[in-house]
């Protein structure tokens, strides 16, 4: 009997996250030692998942049981259950997980001797531990108590720093946000128990009938949408992410967010089976807005926390967009696109959980050292930190699709599936198709200018206050942590075959097909899809080129140019001589030209205070510009008025506080129930 | 070993001729301005002089600024081997993607607009910021124009696109090529920075883009700014040029001959666009920084009714 199987393996690794949470509550009096014993278990339990979800995504038989526990109650079961998709996206937490634990060591002893930092563990192994469930559940009610622990969860970790007025409000619109999603999943679970009369997800949804099928895909939509934060179910998004401590923001824009995505897979392509093509269509369209408002928003946002948080959204947004081309091609019965687009959007949810853990663990960075993410305090950190500045950077090259990031490779392959969609024929569908391409590549190249943006004003150019100036770099072990996944986005770039044939036998599972047998060129280069294109990249052979044009032109400036002298100077001022950091383009400066094109979208408004007598030399100016929320405020605002009217009103009618009246409710509702059941 | 040969072919062509193209409008500008104007050769003069110069560097900038102009280099280049200057140079079945093309330009322009900020001064970050803005908008009708054409040959390779163009007599009495082709034109001019949209010429703070992102250079660095700019030029005027006017269907010779002879008429067409794109300088005044996105919209409406046309009311 082997050991090292992918059942033992995976219960290892549950067994040690629940053991680090249990450590970090009896080690809670000794905050350094409970935080390090905590995440190095959380790092040993990754590693255990990283090596379980790995043998089953590439040797795995269909699926294996790591754990079954029947309760008394009979429709209820907790099994533990791993199939390939669970893999998959147990793979993506773990790898996330271990390089967070790792950058947690450094990272929590801020808060050492000031806060709990034994239950702040405590939070963060169970928050682990309830997304773990939620991509192995079996059964839809265990699924559904793993999705609301892990909400609840991630709620006290984004009000872990209560005190700020702030951080309580965007809590509030958090858990208010996700329970609005929860309650549609609720309804949905409670519908496919009505018509198949059982809750194992593994079950047949035959008994369905067509006509809740789509309700069901509408309930499974916006119940998983509000998760992933898609435009425009986003609106707490924006807040709750940058709320939470450093790590835990990598974790919920990395990992939690694609439990929707795993949600929608499970659910509807695998569970209910797409068979109509405006599921599709919806997904698409909704990608397409979250992308191209989602990445919009970032743009002109400063704090970079907020910045990462919006630009999530876009991300999910562009998985999206590869799912809708996926369900679109499913319906029309066109495997081999299906195939592709569902690989391209798997490979792009994968990135994006590797770029921006990472890019959210540098902003953690930040805060470490400067105490302030706003862009307009930062400057000129690339000398004060310049691993970090290397890191980031590399995050920010892989989210914008530079070539040779992961990114790319996945963007690429979402343009190919789009390209390989557009078949003679469907007018409606193939329009839509070419606005698909023109919304991705808005997206990409706004996103590019995003974090051109990040990282150009706050590691670039000179410090524009103190903290900036005095910022030092942060421990070796954080920046270990935020390597290790900016390292995996290179090697991803420059090698996505193998990413492609990590996931093949779970594309063939979705799909029924196999892109691996139809991608030409040789192993750890990325090929093509022969059928649909008849092209190929190797962003690995690329590279090689970028690197040996570098080099023939260091050796020719050296045979033509002679040696290479440099001589340092200030900046060209003009010969204004008393250039500082505050005559600096600024955050808000940078984007404004994008903010007026859009104005329709932003609305900015400008404010200009003058005091003084002289027109042109003012004794003080005060400037303040301002964007307006549009959902918030056209939306959301109206809703919640309405809601508040209706309550003010009926809040005397019904809630009388009379003690007869409400046993009079009790009664009425009995004998309803007694009737309900008498007739039915 | 075609492949390499091509390769070398291929960089040795387009570095010889890209800082040509820059010549030729020049010369074509001051011609109608009725002055004689810089030598046709004087970009080549320039970029040995700036390579024998030493580099002036801010105490500002960090290691960005010295290593973008080597990645805006080689990514241009790396753009340019990718984009036969005749099908007839490049290996059978040779693939070099035109979504790459266009990310792998992207990725020079990240670095160059990175260096922008990097100096702390307000130039670099002002053409920063309206070059991010530029790109923003004109990325869109880049990836529709080139997708259309991908669609109609049937593969985003850049040589089986060319190679399918080839096919067809005359591809500009297609109305669809009509429509991708003014869009491409007006990618070029905006990428490329030229009026309506830039003014290369002039340093002026109002107006400048390109020039001010590069404002703090000197020396070889600048030189491999401004060649990595000109190839980035010349990069899409050989995509215009082998996409809609293709010749070498008509050359009957083989071997060398058949190449040379191939060549000389990729210069003879180079030539042809440079001077309508000299011409379209002359004639019109630089648009208002906010008008840029009219231009942007009409470029992509160009392309999506080319798009329309032939894939909705085409078939």
């Amino acid at each position: 009997m082997d050991l090292f199987t992918a059942v033992n393996l995976l219960r290892c690794s549950i067994l040690l996250f629940i053991t680090s949470a249990s450590l970090a509550l009896i080690l809670l009096k000794w905050h350094k030692l409970c935080n390090i014993v905590s995440n190095i278990i959380c790092i040993t339990a990754s590693i255990f998942g990283i090596s379980g979800s790995l043998i089953q995504l590439l040797a795995g038989g269909e699926k294996i049981l790591i754990a079954a526990i029947k309760p008394a109650i009979p429709i209820l079961s907790f099994d533990i259950v791993l199939d390939r998709l669970s893999a998959f996206f147990v793979l993506g937490l773990c790898v996330l997980v271990l390089c967070v634990s790792i950058y947690s060591i450094g990272y929590v002893s801020h808060y050492y001797g000031k806060r709990n930092v034994g239950l702040f563990n405590f939070l963060y192994s169970t928050f682990i531990l309830s997304m773990f469930l939620v991509m192995t559940a079996g059964n839809a009610v265990f699924f559904f108590i793993a999705w609301e622990a892990m909400a609840v969860l991630s709620y006290y970790l984004v009000v872990f720093e209560s005190e700020q007025v702030e951080k309580q409000r965007a809590g509030t619109l958090y858990i208010i946000m996700t329970h609005l999603g929860t309650a549609l999943l609720m309804i949905a679970f409670m519908m496919m128990y009505s018509y198949t009369g059982s809750f194992d997800l593994a079950g047949s949804s035959a008994a369905i009938p067509a006509s809740a099928r789509n309700i069901l895909f509408l309930l499974f939509l916006i119940g998983f949408g509000v998760k992933a934060g898609v435009i425009p179910v986003h609106i707490w998004l924006p807040y709750a992410h940058p709320a939470a401590p450093g790590n835990v923001s990598a974790l919920m824009s990395g990992i939690m967010i694609k439990t929707a995505v795993y949600g929608l897979l499970r659910f509807v392509l695998v569970y209910l089976g797409v068979e109509n093509t405006w599921w599709g269509v919806t997904i698409l369209v909704v990608g397409m807005a979250s992308a191209v408002l989602g990445v919009a928003y970032a743009f002109v946002e400063k704090n970079i926390k907020k910045l990462l948080a919006y630009s999530s959204i876009e991300n999910i947004g562009i998985i999206f967009m590869g799912l809708g081309i996926a369900f679109i091609a499913f319906s029309q019965k066109n495997g081999t696109i299906g195939a592709l687009a569902l690989a391209a959007s798997l490979f792009h949810t994968f990135n994006h959980t590797l770029f921006k853990g990472g890019l959210f663990l540098g902003a953690g960075s930040i805060h470490y050292s400067t105490h302030t993410i706003n862009m307009e305090q930062l400057g000129g950190l690339i000398k004060k930190m310049p691993v970090t500045a290397v890191f980031m950077l590399g995050g920010a090259l892989s989210i914008s699709a530079i070539v040779p990031f992961n990114g790319f490779a996945s963007e690429w392959l979402t343009l190919q599936s789009i390209f390989g969609s557009i078949l003679p024929g469907n007018a409606a569908l193939n329009i839509l198709a070419i606005l698909s391409v023109a919304a991705l590549a808005i997206a990409g190249a706004l996103a590019a200018a995003t974090f051109v943006k990040l990282f150009g004003i706050s590691f670039l150019g000179l410090g524009r206050t103190e903290q900036a100036d005095h910022a030092k770099e942060v421990p070796a072990v954080m920046n270990v942590g935020t390597g290790v996944l900016i390292v995996l986005c290179l090697i991803l770039g420059l090698f996505p075959m193998l990413f492609l044939k990590l996931t093949d036998k779970l594309v063939v599972e979705l799909a029924g097909q196999s892109i691996i047998g139809q991608l030409k060129g040789p192993f750890l280069f990325a090929g093509y899809l022969e059928q649909a294109t008849g092209n190929a990249i190797s962003p690995f052979m690329i590279f090689v080129a970028l690197i040996v044009v570098i080099l023939g032109v260091l050796l020719v400036l050296r045979l033509v140019g002679g040696k290479y002298i440099e001589r340092k100077y200030g900046t060209w001022d003009c010969g204004f001589e008393a250039l500082n950091s505050r005559m600096q383009y600024t955050a808000t400066g940078f984007s404004k030209p994008v903010e007026i094109v859009f104005r329709m979208l932003f609305r900015p408004s400008r404010e200009l205070k003058v005091e003084g007598e002289h027109l042109y030399h003012p004794e003080s100016m005060d400037y303040k510009v301002s964007t307006e929320p549009i959902f918030e405020k056209y939306i959301y605002a109206p809703v919640l008025q309405l809601v508040q009217a209706v309550s003010k009103k009926t809040k005397y009618a019904i809630q009388t506080g009379s003690v007869h009246r409400y046993l009079m409710y009790i009664f009425v509702a009995v004998l309803v129930l007694l009737l309900y059941n008498r007739i039915a | 070993m075609s492949n390499i040969l091509y390769f070398m072919m291929q960089f040795i062509t387009i570095l010889l001729i890209a800082p040509l193209v820059n010549g030729i409008i020049g010369k074509v500008k001051a011609l109608t301005q009725k002055r004689r104007g810089a030598p046709l050769l004087q970009m080549y003069f320039d970029l040995y002089k700036q390579c024998r110069k030493s580099a002036v560097v801010s105490e500002t900038s960090s290691w960005i600024f010295k290593a973008a102009p080597y990645i805006v280099f080689s990514s241009a280049a790396a753009a340019a081997l990718l984009v036969p200057a005749t099908t007839l140079l490049a290996p059978e079945g040779f693939a070099g993607d035109i979504i790459l093309m266009v990310y792998l330009l992207a990725l020079g322009r990240f670095f160059m607009t990175l260096a922008g900020l990097d100096t702390g001064s307000t130039f670099g970050g002002m053409g920063s910021s309206r070059e991010a803005m530029i790109s923003s908008l004109m990325e869109p009708s880049i990836l529709v124009s080139v997708f259309t054409l991908g669609l109609v040959a049937g593969t985003t390779s850049v040589f089986g696109i060319m190679h399918a163009m080839n096919r067809l007599a005359v591809p500009l009495a297609q109305p669809v090529f009509i429509l991708i082709a003014l869009s491409i034109l007006i990618i070029i001019i905006a990428e490329t920075s030229r009026i309506p949209v830039d003014d290369p010429a002039t340093h002026l703070e109002l107006t400048m883009v390109h020039e001010a992102m590069i404002l703090e250079y000197s020396g070889r660095h600048l030189a491999l700014m401004e060649l990595g700019a000109s190839i980035k030029q010349l990069v899409f005027i050989t995509l215009l040029v082998n996409i809609f006017l293709p010749l070498d269907q008509f050359i009957t010779l083989t071997g060398v001959a058949a190449i040379a002879v191939s060549l000389l008429l990729y210069l003879i067409k180079v030539v042809f666009v440079a001077v309508i794109i000299a011409i379209i300088e002359v004639g019109t005044v630089k648009f208002r920084f906010f008008s840029v996105p009219n231009l942007a919209a009409l470029s992509f409406i160009l392309a999506f009714i080319g798009f329309l046309q032939y894939f909705v009311l085409g078939r």
